[in-house]
């Protein structure tokens, strides 16, 4: 077992309150400048690496290039005030990709 | 259907025969792979649109009393309240094979007690907030290692349908029709031997008739 950080990566309201809880965050002015950043956070050994949406956007071809490998596992949350939604849909596309149609959410998950 | 370049002879009709039941075995394989992968995948996407859910609308309440806080301290204090601290490594990374798909499993560690911030200058609220975010975390890390499990999987389900598909669809029919094609012109070279034999065995038959009268 590997001992890793974790990292969050996205504007400085929405990451500021997770530094006291240890993790490493990442502001970023606009989520332009995540590109930039992110070979820092590629080298930094993180074993999961938080998104918020605006960052996810902008980055999601850098991300999808370390996607088939086990870690760091990069997760999109919303940013303040975000409208959320980016993180299901990326789910749903990799539902779809696998299962060839999108899965309809069941009445009672509502 | 298009078909593999070979001799019609029995050797190549051999080795085709081989290949075609060692592409029906590896489709078989592939086949049970693939059905293993979707239940495992059936079982991991159910409860994850929940649990995402639960942690957006909990990320977004800490979110908010954050931005209480910031009102009610200022920016700048609550930045520089929130400078306490550094990353430790909180995370236990294992990997496990699903299917011989490695997906991570993680264990959250203990999160350090936030703090390090004057208490007289900072809203309670900020106290709260705090709390509610080291709630979330550990759902947080929980719901990276499903999604990024589903991820994987999703990618192995794609991989392995697409070699069934070529397997089903383009290896086995066109071996199939080779070794017909193959059977068919033995068959007919074996009949056209046939042909000549009876049609010498009548010659001589008749040469025979013929000198003896």
């Amino acid at each position: 077992m590997s001992e890793r950080r974790v990292a969050v990566v996205g504007d400085a309201t929405s990451v500021a309150g997770f530094r006291p809880l240890g993790f490493a965050v990442f502001p970023v002015e606009r989520p332009a400048d995540a590109r930039d950043l992110w070979p820092e956070v590629l080298r930094g050994g993180f074993g999961a690496v938080f998104v918020t949406e605006p960052v996810y956007a902008e980055t999601a071809d850098l991300i999808a290039v370390i996607a088939d490998v086990p870690v760091p596992a990069v997760t999109v949350i919303p940013a303040a005030g975000s409208a959320g939604g980016v993180g299901a849909a990326k789910l749903d596309r990799a539902i779809e990709r696998a299962l060839g149609t999108s899965v309809p959410q069941r009445e009672e998950e509502e | 259907m298009p078909q593999i370049r070979a001799n019609p002879n029995r050797m190549e009709l051999l080795k085709l025969r081989r290949r075609s039941a060692t592409a029906r075995r590896g489709h078989k394989l592939l086949k049970d792979k693939l059905d293993e992968l979707m239940k495992e995948f059936q079982a991991r996407i159910s409860d994850n649109r929940r649990l995402r859910r639960d942690v957006e609308s909990d990320l977004a309440g800490a979110f908010g009393l954050f931005a209480l806080a910031r009102a009610e301290a200022g920016s700048a204090a609550l930045a520089s309240a929130l400078m306490a601290g550094e990353a430790v490594p909180l995370l236990g990374v294992t990997e496990k094979s699903v299917m011989s798909v490695r997906v991570p499993v993680f264990a959250l560690g203990t999160l350090p007690e936030p703090g390090g911030y004057s208490l007289a200058t900072t809203p309670a609220v900020l106290d709260t907030a705090l709390d509610r975010l080291a709630a979330v975390a550990p759902r947080m890390i929980d719901l990276a290692e499903r999604e990024k499990a589903i991820e994987l999987l999703a990618a192995e389900i794609e991989r392995t349908r697409r070699r069934v598909n070529a397997l089903e669809y383009v290896l086995i029919p066109t071996i199939d029709a080779t070794i017909r094609d193959i059977t068919m012109k033995l068959d007919e070279a074996e009949r056209g031997n046939l042909t000549r034999l009876m049609k010498v065995k009548d010659m001589i038959a008749r040469q025979e008739a013929s000198g003896g009268r």
